[in-house]
C-alpha cells in the first residue's frame, strides 16, 4: 500500500498520463534535485564567468615581460566571450521558462568546458606574455595573434578562400569519382575485376607520396593539388561504397524485384540507399585525408592558401601570423567536419528510429 | 467460388540446386503437378527442406525451374512482377523509407503517379496503422512490420499473393490475430493466395486447400480440400480430423488402437 499523499498524487496524475508530453515525462521520471545539487549546478553554470574574470585579471594586473602593442584587443575578446556566454545562458533560461529544457541542459553540460577554456587562456597568457617561459615571439601570446589577424586579415581571407576552393574542388571531384567507381564495382563483378587490383595497388600508399611526382607531371600546380586532394577522397569513398553495395542484403533485392523494380531501380532505389551509412563513413574518412593532402600540397608547392601562408610567414619569422593561420585552419576543418556530420545525421535519420 | 480470373499451373516441375562447396546437386523438387485458381487459399505444409519455399519462389519468378513449366493463364512466368505479390518471412521493409513510402514502393517503381496517397491511406486503414504513416520501420514491432509488408505487396492488387511463412517470426497471439487479418483481406478480393507454413493448424485454419509435401526430393503427397466455411473453429471435430489426417500423411500420427 502506498503512503496516503503518494496515493493521492497517483490518482491526480492518472488522468494526465494520457496527455503527457516527452518533456513532462522526463521531468516526472527524474528525481527532485536536492539543495546541495542545486547549489552545485549554480556554481557549475557560473564557473565560466568566474574563470573569464580570472583571465581578465591575469591579463590586466600582472605586468608584461615583453612589448605588447594594442593591449586592449585581447581584453575586448575576453569580455566579448564572457558576454556571449552570458547571452547563451539567458537564452537557455528563457527557453527553460517556456518549458524547453534542452538548451539549459546543454549550457550546464558545456559550462565546465568553457571554464576550462578561460583557465587555459589565462595560463597560456601567463606562460607567454607575462613570464616569457614560452619565448616571444616564437610562441606568440594571444594578443599578438589577434594583432596579426587585424593587420593581415585581407591576406588571410584571400588565402582562406583559395584553400576552400582547392579543398572543395578536389574533395567533390574525389567523392564524385569515388561514388562512380565504388558503386559500379560493388554492383558489377566485371568492373570490379579491373578496378580492384588498382585499388589494392594504390590504396595503401599515403596520398602525400604522390606530391613530388604530381608536382613534376602536372601542367599546373593547382591541377596537381586538386588531383592529390581528390585521390585521397576517391580512395576512401570507393572502398566504402564498394563494401556498402556488395553487403546489401539479398532479401531486399528480392523484395524489390517482386514489387516490380527494374535493374536500374535496384541500384538507385535499393542498393545505394542501403549502402548510404557506409558511403557517408567513406566521405568523412575521405575528408580527413583530403585535408591532410591539401595542407601538404600548399606547403610544398602551391603558391596560395593557408598552408602556403604558414610556411611563408614562418620564413619571415612572423610567428604570430603563422599562428593566426593555424587558427583559421582549425576553424575551417572543424566547420567542415561539423557540416558533414550534420548531413550524415539528416540523411541517416532512419537509423535513429529504434530509440523511440 | 469466385470466377476463375487466373489459373496458375505447375507442370512436371523439377528443381535442382548445385551446392557451392562440393559437386553435389540437391534435388529440391520432383514432378510437381498442380493447378490453382483465383479464389483459392492454398496452404503448403511439410517438413523443412521439402521445397515449399522453392515452389513459391518459382511462382514469384525469383528462380526458374530446372524442368517443367510454371504458367499463369497459359503464359510462362518470366521473372518477378508486381502482379504476383510476395511476402517474406522477414518483413524486408526498406529501413530508409517511411512506412508510407514503403507501401507506395511498388507504385513508384511502376511509375504510377496518380492517387498513390489515397491508395496508401486505404492500405494503412486496412491494417490499422494510420498513425505510423511517417515512422521508419525500425520503430515498428514485428507484427506491425509484417502487416506493412503485407499491404506493400497488396497495393498493386496482385492476382496471386505469395506468402513465405509470413507469420513464422511472430509470437503466438499476434500470429492468431494476423491469421484472421490476412483472411479478411483475402476474402475481400479473393485472389489466389499461396502460403507456406510449417504449422499444420495454421494451414487448415486458413487454407481452402492444403498441399502436404514431403522431402527427398520434395514432392506433393496429398492435396486436401478443406470444406469448411470461415471463420473456422480450431477445436471442432472436423478440424481435428483434418489435422490427424495430415499428421498421418507425414507419419507423425498416433497409432490407432
Amino acid at each position: 500500500m502506498l503512503p496516503e499523499n503518494q496515493q493521492q498524487l497517483c490518482d491526480a496524475d492518472a488522468d494526465q498520463l494520457t496527455s503527457l508530453t516527452r518533456e513532462q515525462l522526463k521531468e516526472l521520471e527524474t528525481k527532485e534535485k536536492t539543495a546541495k545539487e542545486k547549489i552545485l549546478e549554480g556554481i557549475t553554470i557560473a564557473m565560466p564567468v568566474i574563470c573569464g574574470l580570472i583571465a581578465i585579471l591575469e591579463y590586466t594586473q600582472i605586468p608584461d615581460k615583453s612589448k605588447n602593442v594594442h593591449p586592449e584587443r585581447y581584453f575586448y575578446l575576453l569580455c566579448l566571450s564572457i558576454a556571449a556566454y552570458v547571452v547563451y545562458f539567458i537564452i537557455a533560461l528563457v527557453r527553460k521558462r517556456a518549458g524547453v529544457n534542452a538548451t539549459y541542459e546543454r549550457v550546464h553540460y558545456k559550462a565546465p568546458l568553457f571554464a576550462g577554456l578561460f583557465v587555459f587562456l589565462a595560463f597560456y597568457d601567463y606562460m607567454t606574455l607575462k613570464t616569457g617561459i614560452l619565448t616571444q615571439p616564437f610562441v606568440p601570446c594571444m594578443n599578438s595573434i589577434i594583432n596579426a589577424f587585424c593587420k593581415d586579415y585581407m591576406m588571410l581571407l584571400d588565402c582562406t578562400l583559395n584553400t576552400l576552393k582547392l579543398l572543395l574542388l578536389g574533395y567533390s571531384a574525389g567523392v564524385f569519382l569515388g561514388l562512380i567507381t565504388g558503386i559500379t564495382c560493388g554492383y558489377s563483378k566485371k568492373v570490379r575485376y579491373w578496378i580492384d587490383p588498382i585499388i589494392k595497388f594504390l590504396g595503401p600508399i599515403p596520398t602525400s607520396t604522390w606530391i613530388p611526382v604530381t608536382m613534376v607531371i602536372a601542367s599546373s600546380l593547382f591541377g596537381g593539388a586538386v588531383f592529390i586532394i581528390a585521390l585521397g577522397a576517391w580512395f576512401a569513398v570507393t572502398v566504402a561504397s564498394m563494401t556498402g553495395i556488395s553487403n546489401v542484403d539479398k532479401d531486399f533485392f528480392e523484395a524489390a524485384r517482386t514489387l516490380g523494380a527494374s535493374e536500374r531501380q535496384l541500384v538507385f532505389r535499393v542498393a545505394i540507399p542501403h549502402a548510404m551509412p557506409s558511403i557517408l563513413q567513406g566521405c568523412t574518412q575521405g575528408m580527413s585525408s583530403s585535408c591532410v593532402a591539401l595542407i601538404i600540397a600548399e606547403m610544398l608547392g602551391v603558391k596560395s592558401g593557408l598552408g602556403w601562408y604558414m610556411t611563408w610567414q614562418t620564413g619571415w619569422a612572423s610567428y604570430d601570423k603563422t599562428f593566426a593561420a593555424l587558427f583559421v585552419i582549425c576553424f575551417i576543418f572543424t566547420m567542415v567536419t561539423k557540416g558533414l556530420e550534420k548531413i550524415k545525421r539528416h540523411v541517416l535519420r532512419w537509423q535513429n528510429g529504434a530509440e523511440k | 467460388m469466385a470466377d476463375a480470373r487466373v489459373t496458375l499451373k505447375l507442370e512436371n516441375i523439377g528443381k535442382s540446386f548445385a551446392k557451392v562447396e562440393s559437386d553435389e546437386v540437391i534435388h529440391a523438387l520432383h514432378n510437381i503437378n498442380v493447378t490453382m485458381e483465383s479464389g483459392e487459399f492454398i496452404s503448403l505444409v511439410g517438413p523443412s527442406g521439402c521445397g515449399k519455399s522453392t515452389i513459391l519462389r518459382l511462382v514469384a519468378g525469383l528462380i526458374t525451374p530446372t524442368l517443367g513449366k510454371v504458367s499463369v493463364n497459359g503464359k510462362e512466368i518470366d521473372g518477378p512482377a508486381p502482379d504476383r505479390g510476395m511476402v517474406f518471412q522477414k518483413p524486408t521493409l526498406f529501413p530508409w523509407l517511411t512506412v508510407e513510402k514503403n507501401i507506395a514502393f511498388s507504385l513508384e517503381m511502376r511509375g504510377v503517379k496518380k492517387g498513390n496517397e489515397d491508395k496508401v491511406r486505404r492500405m494503412l486503414k486496412v491494417i490499422g496503422l494510420e498513425s505510423f504513416k511517417d515512422d521508419y520501420p525500425a520503430q515498428l514491432s514485428g507484427g506491425m512490420a509484417q502487416r506493412v509488408a503485407l499491404v506493400r505487396s497488396l497495393i498493386s492488387e496482385p492476382e496471386i499473393l505469395l506468402m513465405d511463412e509470413p507469420l513464422g517470426a511472430l509470437d503466438a497471439f499476434t500470429r492468431m490475430h494476423m491469421q484472421d487479418e490476412i483472411l479478411n483481406i483475402w476474402a475481400e478480393k479473393r485472389q489466389l493466395a499461396l502460403m507456406v507454413t510449417h504449422d499444420i493448424d495454421e494451414a487448415i485454419y486458413m487454407g481452402t486447400r492444403v498441399l502436404v509435401m514431403d522431402v527427398n526430393p520434395g514432392h506433393i503427397i496429398a492435396d486436401i480440400k478443406i470444406d469448411e466455411s470461415f471463420p473456422r473453429d480450431r477445436s471442432s471435430a472436423s478440424f481435428v480430423k483434418y489435422r490427424n489426417d495430415i499428421l498421418n500423411k507425414l507419419h507423425f500420427g498416433g497409432k490407432k488402437a
